[in-house]
């Protein structure tokens, strides 16, 4: 049972409640939302409450990640895209707070499921077209009619072009879902070679190597989880880019 | 340590372009996700992406259009294309392109 390396996945209920024929069970899923929200909302107001010019630790944590997110939309949206800012790095810390969350022994990582993710890149795509349609009324459509093409291709292209538009919103739950599945999985794996290893007769000796590759690869995914956040984040940046200027 | 108000500034502001390009150069190596894993993993979630989509568009034009199980077919192999074309663009460096930028354009960006 606790050898199974997708048991950590499952949502357990803490309160259960019903609503008509639904199930709206407080889960240590939503636990960890609000904890994640919870945590973010007060590393970035505590740590301001200051307003030092030489900054302590912690408003040089938030400053980072305000300066971090601040440059990568100025950079990607230009002057104008500063009123995705608040979107953007709200995005980001929901993410990462739950990638670094997760990586709390016990505790749960709501990113690893599709449905967190999903909901997250759904947003963003029912944003990205309303803010396509908005900025450029029916001409947004051009963005699937690339210019200076034969006639005889425009089925064609235009068909791959919607593909991979609604392909965006899948691509981008995917990859924050996968990778963080692939990463606690593989801890569970090793941690489980670890235990089987250490009933054996030179257990003393080889339980320690999968042990070793563990504290390596928490290195590694601590690493991820920081690379998946700016990921998701930055690519909302980029699809909100494409949306904007078109071609 | 002492500095004329001259030797100061000009020491400061060597250490901020400094950090400037030191910035630069981590934000520019962070752009390539993490690495020979991380482009696989954003290239497998491409694929997939644009395969799975093709074959779910292609599924609901079969029940709407009742011509089964040719729209899924047609889609399905689309999606493969689209997916190759996302891997391509994404090699290539035009990133979130949506079609071909002319020559032109292409070294516009390359410019900037």
């Amino acid at each position: 049972m606790a050898l199974n390396p997708l048991e950590q996945f499952v949502v357990k209920p803490l309160v259960p409640l019903q609503l008509g024929q639904m199930d709206i069970s407080f889960t240590q899923a939503s636990l960890f939302m609000m904890l994640g929200v919870v945590l973010a909302t007060a590393l970035m107001t505590l740590s301001m409450r200051t307003k030092s010019v030489v900054p302590n630790r912690w408003q040089n944590v938030s400053e980072m990640l305000y300066e971090f997110i601040a440059g990568m939309v100025h950079d990607n949206l230009g002057r104008d895209g500063r009123k995705f800012f608040p979107l953007i790095f709200t995005i980001f810390m929901v993410v990462l707070m739950g990638n670094l969350l997760g990586m709390v022994p016990y505790s749960f990582t709501y990113t690893s499921h599709i449905v967190v993710t999903a909901t997250l890149a759904i947003g963003v795509f029912i944003l990205m077209t309303a803010v396509g349609l908005a900025y450029h009324g029916l001409h947004f459509f051009s963005i699937f009619l690339p210019k200076g093409l034969p006639i005889f291709l425009i089925p064609l292209i235009v068909v791959i072009e919607v593909i991979s538009y609604l392909a965006r919103p899948f691509s981008l739950a995917v990859r924050l879902f996968v990778n963080m599945v692939a990463g606690h999985t593989l801890l569970k794996v090793f941690a489980g070679f670890n235990v089987v290893l250490f009933g054996t007769l030179l257990g003393n000796t080889l339980g320690i190597l999968p042990l070793l590759f563990n504290v390596a690869i928490i290195g590694l995914e601590v690493l991820i989880a920081f690379i998946q956040a700016y990921v998701f984040a930055i690519l909302t940046c980029a699809y909100l880019k494409t949306v904007i200027e078109l071609h | 340590m002492s500095h004329t108000p001259d030797e100061l500034g000009r020491k400061i502001r060597e250490a901020q372009e400094r950090q400037k390009q030191l910035f630069r150069e981590e934000k520019d190596g962070a752009a390539e996700d993490s690495g020979i894993s991380g482009k696989g993993f954003r290239a497998a979630a491409d694929l997939v992406a644009a395969v799975f989509v093709g074959a779910v568009l292609g599924y609901w034009i079969d029940k709407w259009l009742d011509t089964s199980p040719w729209g899924m077919i047609i889609m399905f192999f689309m999606g493969f294309i689209a997916g190759f074309v996302n891997i391509y663009r994404y090699n290539t460096g035009q990133y979130f392109q949506v079609g071909f930028p002319q020559e032109n354009e292409q070294k516009d960006k390359e410019e900037k």
